[in-house]
């Protein structure tokens, strides 16, 4: 069957709810039941509340959206006090994604979470938003700093440590390697591409902060080629993610070298998408007597 | 409770040029909304672009609701072009509703098919034999589906004059609004940005209360993908769904708004 060990954690299914897509799980409880999701990681959480950026913030583009939310989101404190509670009544597993400026900000809140009393699993440390000034961008283009907060973050948590990756990078198999020496215990991969839509009527940009981030099946091949590249370059696991629509996307990212995948943006399409693919991908390991579909990871072949 | 039920598709007419109203059967949907209330629909079950088309719901009677819209894109196109006992993917009901209309006298204002969450709200006005004034305004006569009847409180108007009152809507705004006190009137308007900011003012100057349904592009309707947002005129009360208080989620604090609470129609 598809069920998959990441670590020590056992995901029912590969396929979870990427950041920001997803909520804090209880939006569409009335539609699905989110149980059946394999995992989800929730919407980046900052140590200070944020109000997110101006509209407009999203453009619908050729199969993909741009977007700049602009991290909005309660705070950690309030993320504790309103969110953890719901999350920890679920079944499912629960990563907590966690965006900062500095290095103070990913530590403080990520102690603050780790006293929380939460049920969750581990932590996707956003280093590549590339819609705000501070969204940690800095981070995410720099090996050696990437290095250097996976090794500070390491010091304070045994869940599961997950550093997400920018495709917006000369080279993420430096990036991955880093957080893997800073003893990552997986990388996510890849956030959202830099992109712009311009509004030919009006003359104006089509998203308020000018350059958006780019996600949905137009960046999937993009996404493809960099985990490819990950997946040759470390030996930690690998969460793979980027415009994810069918079963067939997801057995190609496991062959391509993911162990996990999300899903982003078709969520919004489908909210119950992740659930349906897993039962897909179920089909799938019985129809090619597959024991668990882990045994396709990185068996793409080069011609 | 939001649901995602799979309508079908009773019947669909033109009802004014490139105008079309299709009703779909939805018996959990139709009886658990408010007027005011819209969905998210599915053009296709193999919709490639990346959202769903949220449509105001026009009317809602006997487990059936209707959608009205102008064909302007793909999602239109497909949407005119449904058969009848095809199947459509909605996720609804959506975001608040009207309401107060009945503790105040009702002046509702439409403008194109912008009218459509506006006409759910006229025939339960009517259901309820509540007396109410009706106003559109569209460009020209082609894009209009209502009689113009003063007598009845059904003023229709046209920018070029072709039917009705010649000049927008609020000609017979002022002209309603003579016979009224303004303290137990209410306003309650859908339309196009430049005409819902018109009345917008109007209506903060005047003092009269005033209630906007707004339209903007959304990703999800439901509150998880933060991309559908309105500015509040000043910081509210922190709101669950956009987690702060500068912004509003126009799909689930809104879409309807006070006039005074937001910034600008214009998103």
């Amino acid at each position: 069957m598809s069920s998959v060990k990441f670590g020590n954690i056992n995901f029912s299914s590969p396929i979870l709810v990427a950041s920001g897509t997803y909520g804090y799980g209880h939006e569409t409880a009335s539609m699905v039941d989110v149980n059946g999701i394999g995992g989800i990681v929730t919407k980046s959480v900052t140590r200070h509340p944020r109000e997110g950026n101006p509209p407009p913030r999203i453009a619908e583009t050729t199969s993909g959206m741009l977007n700049s939310i602009g991290l909005a989101n309660v705070g950690v404190n309030e993320y504790c006090k309103s969110k953890l509670p719901y999350l920890n009544k679920l079944n499912t597993k629960i990563i907590i994604n966690i965006a900062g400026t500095a290095v103070e900000d990913y530590v403080e809140t990520l102690q603050i979470l780790e006293t929380a009393g939460g049920n969750h699993v581990g932590y996707e440390i956003n280093i590549s938003c590339p819609n705000v000034k501070e969204g940690g961008m800095s981070f995410g283009v720099s090996a050696k700093m990437t290095e250097s907060l996976t090794a500070e973050l390491r010091k304070y948590t045994s869940k599961l440590l997950i550093m997400k990756l920018s495709p917006n990078v000369t080279s993420i198999e430096e990036i991955a390697l880093g957080a893997e020496n800073g003893g990552a215990d997986a990388v996510s991969a890849i956030n959202t591409l830099v992109g712009m839509g311009i509004d030919i009527k009006t003359r104006k940009m089509k998203i308020n902060t000018t350059f958006g981030g780019l996600s949905g099946p137009a960046i999937k091949p993009v996404a493809l080629a960099n985990i490819y590249k990950v997946f040759k370059a470390v030996r930690i696991p690998i969460i793979g993610l980027g415009g994810i629509s069918c079963v067939e996307d997801v057995i190609e990212f496991i062959l391509a070298g993911a162990d996990l995948v999300q899903i982003g943006t078709l969520n919004y399409k489908e909210p119950g998408i992740a659930i349906r693919l897993g039962h897909e991908l179920d089909n799938y390991c019985k129809n090619n007597n597959l024991s668990s579909i882990h045994d396709l990871k990185g068996l793409a072949e080069p011609h | 409770m939001i649901l995602n039920e799979h309508a079908i598709v009773e019947s669909t007419e033109e009802i004014a040029f490139n105008t079309f109203q299709t009703f779909l059967k939805s018996p959990k949907i139709s009886t658990s909304m408010k007027p005011g209330q819209f969905i998210n629909i599915l053009p296709t079950k193999n919709w490639g672009e990346m959202m769903r088309r949220p449509m105001s719901v026009a009317s809602q009677k006997d487990g059936i609701i209707s959608i009205i819209y102008k064909v302007v894109g793909q999602g239109t196109q497909l949407m005119k072009d449904w058969a009848v006992g095809d199947t459509v993917d909605l996720i609804g009901p959506l975001g608040n509703y009207w309401d107060g209309y009945t503790d105040k006298f009702p002046i509702l204002i439409g403008g194109g098919v912008g009218i459509a969450p506006i006409l759910n709200l006229y025939n339960h006005l009517n259901h309820l034999d509540e007396d109410n004034v009706l106003i559109m305004g569209a460009r020209n006569s082609s894009e209009h589906f209502i009689n113009h009847n003063p007598e009845n409180g059904n003023y229709m108007t046209t920018d070029d004059g072709s039917l009705g009152i010649h000049g927008n809507v609020l000609e017979p705004l002022k002209l309603a609004l003579e016979n009224l006190n303004f303290e137990n009137t209410k306003i309650f308007a859908c339309g196009p940005p430049a005409m819902m900011e018109a009345v917008r003012q109007f209506s903060i100057s005047k003092g009269i209360e005033c209630d906007l349904a707004l339209e903007t592009l959304m990703a999800c309707g439901f509150g998880i993908c933060q991309g559908c947002t309105v500015e509040f005129e000043k910081k509210q009360v922190t709101t669950e769904h956009s987690y702060r208080n500068r912004f509003g989620l126009i799909c689930m604090d809104g879409p309807i708004f006070e006039s005074k609470e937001i910034k600008s129609c214009h998103l």
